[in-house]
């Protein structure tokens, strides 16, 4: 049996046994839903009612119904859309590329994570879709054999890749999270009273039956596709990417791009990980499973990931002014000494200096610190957005055309209301699917478990 | 019956009376469409069987159908070809246009019996056609909802026997009493109809024409009177002139025949030929005429009278008694403006603006001195425009107001309730004469106020003739029926007189009394016709007559200089006002058409609004608003002018001089919501009209009730208070941003020195990079495969001449017009959204540039940004698609909706279109336009856009789609005519020359900036302009590859420090060249071993 050094930190706290594990991530789902789970699922829905109201607003009126102009054509819309596929990336992340480097602590936090980017990726793309001038014509984005004669899509705009990269990612990471819970379900189906909940349960489970073969299919299907999963990661924000960096507009055409958009997306996606993970560890008393050591680690990966980006921001001004291209120094003089100074000196603040804190250890340990941090991170990272794409085109090449974005009711309205609707699918989530890996827990119990790391230390 | 059937077998060919009557019978079969698609109360019969499954049959249908994109909802094809339309062909008929301001030969395009379009008639045409936006415009005026469709008698409509009836009573009992009555027209410059009106006043005794011009050069008249004996206008010429110095006047836009003066005026700008004119402007506002000059100096209107003082004691004309030349002496610019005129002595031309006889005096005597009456100044060609009698109309004004010595007046062409500064009294009291009729197309202001209103057809619809100046005589023709119940006004006098009958749409009335008085007087003064139809056919086809040569000779002045000083204009001392005219609106004639209001202005990039332009610096200390945006409104203020007060937005303005203010007339049209169009009032965020009242709110405020009356003539300047109030106003501008940045390869300038003398890489850098091979050209390098357009087959492409280009906007319209562009309205253009396919870029100069473009040594963005000099100079840059042969937005469009033809186009497929916009944001030109909405259907835009109205949709031009929500549009280089000038050629069995194919801007360009040709044709113009050494591509080094070029901006003024500077950077880029080219060299060498 695999053995753990004393000193590490244990995963699990307290004395808990397999039945505890079960108990604990089944109890939340068999029993009543508490006041708050309401009360938090009727404001996500009106917020997310209220989004979708906006957007039959805008596809029955018209692209005008947000603020952009003739020069700025990308606002909010594609700012949330990189928001969310950035915010989409912890999960992967953290379920193919830890499990790859087998890191344990993965598991407390890899099912909601891998859930959060489900539904981040859901709320990214619906952008690209309500974003089109004429939705209803959208399929013609992919390469489907028609009868246009031989007009097909474009193979060389980053668009199309983006669909590809976009769609796969959704589909591989979909296919991913729910293999893994599969012998949960399957927990759950044999727990369950209530027949109708044990069909259901029953139907999502497969028939799994927990034999050895299947487990042996299970943890090789799970290598397989975090195999195939780990370089999605890094290539899906590498390809949003590439609608900056290939196009000709300053502040848009970098090479430094994809590197600094993973690395964003990963430092924005774990600051979301860990706003939902220290709201779920209290509201279902998770904390044995999730605790300081969890958000400690994910604490680090936020501050190197900061630090990265940060190294980015940096590069790119010098670069700007090394390359002695005048329009390309004056994107960024503009970036920071523009009218758009307040979102630059945001994203910054945001960004770069508030994840330096966590060079502390009191502080990357304090959770409410945590807490804060993750939301100010992904306000940073909007701002990050927003600054490269509306920074960038509302002053490019010709003055004549230079000008400004304001949002309108509706640009706001949609994009408060994709966060409701992420919400709504979360509490669900919550609400109905084990949220920590049941079955994964239980390997690592009895080898980070702390009374069993006691245990074995005490023999000794 | 369908159309395939007529083509069918021998029976066709042989088809005699009987075949077509059984076609026709069997077309008369009762099941028609007409059945089930009639009105519930038309249809009688009750439904069967068979209707029932027609109607079911029709449903599924028209369902079907109704899913489909676009629903083809109407399409009437002729049953019987008319012989001289062929469908899908445009027909074109020579006419000339007059509104009482302007004059214009011009060409009309037809389109299945639909005027759709007007050009100027540059073969034939006075003053090689050179037209103006209203002009171009003026074809969407035809097809206003609001014109008047029928007489109306006492505002209600009425039929036109009742009208004559009642207005040849009231005539005859006028008469009968002795009254008199006053026909107040515009200038009548058509000879038939000066006949006529004298046949009037014979017949009906007292009757007094009284000619008047809301914008009125009356004084000019009478300094010329007094002058040299001659009450007239001249002709000038000022293509002749090597010298130009103007004062106040904005000859290139508003000033007399000023579009007819910017074709003259650019025939002298072109440096190639050597030599330019050299052009002075001396003035309060920033007027077109002053951003095209080569030195301005900014004057008060007061200061005027010294301008010219200085400028006669300085060439030697001797000074002006009384009047002083003051400081305007010590004015450097006014110096070096002596000295050049010294220089051109017989071969310049000196001009004011002032409506006052003593300035002109003054202007006249210096032109006399310097000897340009023998010229550039033709007093015998004399200007037949502009007639207006101030002094008898105000003479009549009161009268009518006093209600004494006048018992009723006709309008003609003039709308003095609006124009006038006593309109508003005059309109009450014209309720209390006898009779008073008008002869309006629109229900305006004065014919609101009139008994009668008896409309006029459009231009568009009737003969008319004209003589605009002594050496010309034009003919109108008509290009479509009468659309409405309308009648000729001098159908109408003749009518009135009882000497002809009305004879409804078809009336040949004025028609013949037209061709009668040029069979009269015409024919027998011409030569060189076999008969009077070979005259008139002739006549017809090209519009006008050959011009008679009428000679210069040198008048003697014989004015007295004494009294002058007094008649000077007086001002007292606080801020002087300047009322301009707007190259959009101009007078306000067209203030309900919505192209010409949304328009942007060339100089302030501002549409559907008038507004307070003051100078920027003390705009910003007296704390107005100075950063307009989307979001950030124009500080109100209140301006008063003899104490009539109007608020409006100031808008701050470099180049206005200190203490000065100028506001645009020909707004406030419809203050009472007259229906003088659809597009002259404000209209709502979310669509309808804005209502005051009940009433709809007119666009801006009238500045002519600041007209004041000074010596007997109208005055356009005067003393005004401003008071600042704390409001704001939202502004649609098309440009907010006022410099180029110091951005070099946008817009590029020399001085005609440098590009006579100097290295032209000075003023004219091209992007290289320097290669191990040694320095190459940036288009040497490919990301891309190359399109295969450089060699074969056509490649279009432009030219266009920045210094021939003097910002008039005319392209605008025209594309708009042959391109269906939408108009959107207010509140979109403030939002950025405004269609323009081609739009004028104007910049001005940065106190941190030397020229716009070239950046000083110590510069800083901030700076640059916002220190505009103080007078600068300007640059219009008409900014389109560049159709770049590696375009950026092909490459980035998901659906490849936007493609690059063989020919070297970028073209847009609105129907593959899915609006993701990647392209627009790529464009480094930001000329693509987003369709936001559905402009053609869309709530918002019912009361602006055109194709949302039934009548003005017949102004679309067939050949080009008119776009649907949601997809991107942009400049196609008119492709539709690319392909008929292909098809022409074609036909012809012969390749595509210069001429065959061109495009709807450079067809306008009064100045003929824009060349448009083949430049795979090595013989084309636009292939050796490209190879000029001023021709340069917009953001070269961006590595696009345009197919338009521009041509450097040249300036004919002493700038050394630019010079200079352009001498060491061609010294340098030699140099560096020369030493990247040896050390390629070694490098080459080394590799070969």
């Amino acid at each position: 049996m695999h053995k753990e050094a004393a000193i590490r930190e244990p995963l699990v706290l307290g004395h808990k046994t397999f039945h505890d594990v079960t108990n604990d991530v089944c109890q939340p789902i068999e029993g009543k839903a508490p006041r708050m789970w309401y009360i938090l699922f009727t404001i996500a829905a009106i917020i997310g009612l209220y989004g979708v109201g906006c957007i039959l607003y805008l596809l029955g009126t018209g692209i005008g119904v947000w603020g952009l102009n003739k020069t700025v054509g990308w606002a909010w819309d594609i700012t949330n859309f990189v928001w969310w596929v950035g915010i989409g990336h912890a999960g992967t992340l953290i379920s193919a590329v830890l499990l790859l480097f087998r890191q344990k602590w993965r598991m407390a936090i890899n099912r909601s994570a891998e859930a959060m980017t489900i539904f981040a990726v859901f709320m990214a793309g619906l952008f690209p879709l309500i974003h089109m001038g004429r939705l209803w014509m959208g399929y013609w984005v992919l390469p489907l054999p028609n009868q246009f004669g031989p007009l097909w899509v474009n193979f060389n705009s980053p668009l199309l890749w983006d669909v590809f990269a976009i769609s796969t990612y959704l589909s591989v990471s979909l296919v991913f999270w729910y293999i893994g819970l599969i012998p949960d379900f399957a927990t759950l189906r044999d727990r369950v009273k209530n027949p109708l909940s044990k069909r259901m349960y029953s139907l999502l489970s497969f028939g799994w039956s927990g034999r050895a073969k299947q487990w042996n299919r299970f943890e090789l299907v799970s290598l397989v596709l975090a195999g195939i999963a780990t370089p999605l990661v890094f290539s899906v924000h590498s390809i949003v990417s590439f609608d900056f960096a290939t196009s000709v507009i300053p502040g848009w055409h970098t090479t430094i791009f994809p590197p600094y958009f993973v690395a964003g997306a990963v430092f924005s996606g774990f600051a979301m990980v860990q706003t939902l993970m220290l709201i779920m560890r209290k509201a279902f008393k998770l904390e044995a499973y999730i605790h300081t050591k969890h958000v400690e680690y994910m604490n680090i990966v936020i501050m190197v990931t900061g630090s990265i980006v940060g190294v980015a921001y940096i590069t790119e001004l010098f670069i700007s002014w090394y390359s002695g291209v005048e329009y390309e120094s004056y994107a960024f003089i503009n970036r920071f000494s523009g009218p758009y100074a307040w979102a630059y000196w945001s994203m910054m603040t945001c960004n770069v200096f508030s994840p330096q804190l966590m060079w502390f250890k009191k502080l990357r340990r304090s959770l409410l610190f945590t807490f804060i941090i993750s939301i100010v991170v992904n306000i940073g990272m909007w701002f990050e957005r927003f600054v490269i794409i509306v920074t960038s085109i509302h002053r490019d090449y010709l003055p004549s055309s230079w000008s400004m974005f304001y949002p309108t009711a509706i640009d706001i309205g949609i994009y408060i209301g994709t966060i409701g609707l992420f919400f709504v699918f979360f509490l669900l989530f919550a609400r109905f699917f084990p949220v920590l890996p049941i079955a994964e827990m239980k390997t690592i119990l009895k080898t980070s478990g702390e009374s069993y790391k006691n245990e074995t230390e005490s023999k000794h | 019956m369908s159309m395939f059937e007529n083509n069918k077998g021998v029976e066709n060919m042989s088809a005699n009376q009987d075949y077509f009557e059984t076609r026709v019978d069997m077309s008369a079969e009762p099941i028609s469409v007409d059945e089930f698609l009639a009105d519930e109360e038309t249809r009688e019969s009750s439904t069967n069987r068979r209707d029932f499954l027609k109607f079911l049959g029709f449903s599924v249908a028209a369902a079907t159908i109704a899913a489909c994109e676009a629903p083809v909802t109407k399409a009437i094809p002729y049953l019987v070809k008319p012989e001289d339309i062929t469908l899908g062909k445009a027909n074109w008929y020579a006419s000339n246009y007059y509104d009482g301001n302007t004059f214009a030969s011009i060409m009309v395009k037809t389109r299945e019996g639909r005027p759709i379009h007007i050009k100027g008639n540059k073969e034939f045409g006075f003053g090689a056609g050179a037209i103006s936006p209203e002009v171009a415009a003026s074809v969407l005026s035809l097809y206003d909802g609001e014109r008047l469709t029928a007489p109306l008698v006492k505002g209600a409509e009425s039929k036109w026997s009742d009208a004559d009836t009642a207005i040849i009573k009231a005539l005859n009992s006028i008469k009968d009493k002795g009254g008199k009555v006053a026909l107040v027209s515009n200038s009548i410059i058509s000879p038939t109809t000066q006949i006529i009106i004298g046949e009037f006043a014979e017949k009906f005794g007292n009757v007094e024409h009284i000619q008047y011009d809301a914008v009125s050069y009356s004084a000019l008249r009478s300094a010329n009177e007094k002058s040299f004996g001659k009450a007239a206008i001249p002709s000038y010429d000022f293509s002749k002139a090597e010298a130009i110095v103007s004062v106040g006047a904005d000859f290139l836009n508003g000033w007399l025949l000023s579009n007819i003066y910017r074709a003259q005026y650019a025939t002298n700008r072109k440096p190639e030929n050597g030599n330019m004119s050299k052009h002075f402007q001396f003035e309060a506002n920033m007027s077109i005429a002053g951003a095209n000059a080569d030195v301005r100096g900014m004057f008060k209107p007061s200061q005027y009278a010294s301008v010219l003082a200085a400028i006669a004691e300085g060439v030697g004309a001797g000074s002006i008694p009384g009047v002083s030349a003051g400081d305007a002496k010590n004015s450097k610019e006014v110096q070096q403006a002596v000295a050049a005129l010294k220089a051109a002595k017989g071969k310049s031309l000196v001009v004011c603006g002032e409506n006052n006889e003593a300035l002109q005096i003054i202007t006249n005597k210096i032109n006399h001195y310097l000897g340009n009456y023998s010229t550039t100044i033709n007093l015998n060609d004399a200007v037949n425009l502009f007639q207006s009698q101030d002094a008898a109309l105000n003479t009549l004004v009161n009268n009518v107001i006093k209600g004494t010595g006048v018992d009723g007046v006709i309008f003609f062409g003039a709308n003095p309730v609006y124009s006038h500064p006593k309109g508003k009294a005059f309109g009450e009291a014209l309720g209390k004469l006898d009779l008073s009729v008008s002869f309006a197309s629109w229900n305006d202001e004065t014919a609101a106020k009139c008994q009668y209103v008896c409309p006029d057809h459009h231009a568009l619809e009737a003969w008319n003739d004209h003589n605009p100046v002594a050496s010309i005589y034009a003919l109108a023709q008509p290009t479509i029926k009468p659309i409405h119940n309308t009648a000729s006004a001098q159908e109408s006098l003749l009518v009135w007189m009882g000497n002809a009958n009305r004879s409804g749409r078809e009336s040949t009335v004025y028609y013949n009394r037209i061709r009668q008085v040029w069979e009269q007087y015409g024919y027998p003064a011409s030569t060189g016709f076999a008969s009077f139809e070979d005259f008139w056919n002739v006549s017809v086809h090209n519009g006008n007559t050959t011009p008679e040569v009428i000679v210069q000779e040198a008048p003697v002045f014989a004015a007295d200089l004494a009294g002058l000083a007094a008649a000077l204009p007086k001002f007292d001392g606080g801020v002087e006002l300047v009322m301009y005219t707007k190259t959009s609106i101009g007078v306000g004639t067209q203030a309900g058409n919505p192209w010409l209001q949304e328009m942007s202005d060339p100089i302030s990039k501002i549409t559907w609004d008038n507004y307070i332009t003051m100078n920027y610096k003390e705009a910003q200390d007296a704390g107005y608003n100075v950063v307009m945006d989307q979001e950030h409104g124009a500080t109100l203020a209140k301006i008063t002018v003899n104490g009539v007060s109007l608020e409006l937005p100031v808008i701050p303005t470099p180049g206005q001089t200190k203490g000065t203010v100028g506001v645009a007339l020909g707004y406030g049209r419809g203050e009472n919501g007259e229906r003088i169009g659809k597009g002259a009032f404000k209209t709502k965020e979310y669509g309808g009209y804005e209502e005051q009242d009940g009433k709809r709110v007119a666009i801006g405020q009238n500045a002519f009730k600041f007209v004041s009356i000074a010596n007997g003539a109208l005055s356009f300047s005067g003393s005004a208070k401003i008071e600042k109030l704390s409001g704001t106003y939202p502004i649609a501008s098309t440009q907010f941003q006022l410099t180029a940045m110091g951005r070099a390869s946008i817009v590029k300038e020399t001085t005609l020195e440098s590009f006579l003398n100097d290295d032209e890489v000075g003023y004219n850098l091209p992007h290289k990079l320097m290669t191990h091979h040694g320095p190459e050209a940036v288009s040497k390098f490919d990301l891309w495969k190359s399109h295969p357009v450089e060699h074969i087959g056509h490649r279009w492409a432009l030219s266009i001449d920045l210094s021939s280009c003097i910002g008039c906007g005319t392209c605008l319209i025209a594309c708009q017009s042959e391109n269906n562009v939408p108009v959107v309205g207010k509140d979109e253009v403030r939002r950025g959204r405004e269609m323009a396919w081609l739009r004028l870029d104007r910049y001005y100069k940065s106190e941190d540039e030397l020229a716009i473009g070239t950046k000083k040594e110590d510069f800083s963005f901030t700076r640059l940004e916002k220190n505009i000099d103080e007078n600068p100079t300007v640059v219009f840059m008409p900014m389109l698609c560049q159709h770049c042969n590696h375009a950026p937005c092909e490459t980035v469009c998901p659906v490849a909706a936007t493609t690059h033809s063989n020919e070297g186009l970028n073209q847009m497929t609105y129907n593959r279109c899915i609006g993701t916009r990647y392209c627009a944001n790529n464009c480094p030109y930001k000329v693509r336009r987003f369709n936001w909405f559905n402009y053609p259907s869309y709530k918002k835009f019912t009361e602006i856009n055109p194709s949302q109205d039934d009548l003005a949709r017949m102004v679309l031009n067939p050949d080009v789609t008119v776009r649907t929500r949601g997809v991107m549009e942009k400049c196609s280089l008119c492709v539709q005519k690319i392909q008929e000038g292909k098809l022409k050629a074609k036909v012809e069995s012969r390749p595509v020359v210069d001429g065959d194919v061109s495009v709807a801007c450079a067809d306008a360009c009064p100045t003929n900036a824009i060349t448009m040709g083949d430049w795979n044709d090595t013989g084309s113009a636009v292939r050796k302009a490209s190879a000029e050494k001023r021709a340069y591509q917009a953001l070269e080094e961006v590595g696009i590859k345009p197919n338009i070029w521009y041509q450097v901006k040249v300036r004919n003024h002493d700038n050394n420090e630019l010079r200079e500077r352009q001498k060491a950077v061609a010294e340098k880029r030699r140099h560096d060249e020369a030493r990247f080219a040896d050390h390629g060299h070694e490098d080459n060498h080394e590799g070969g071993h």
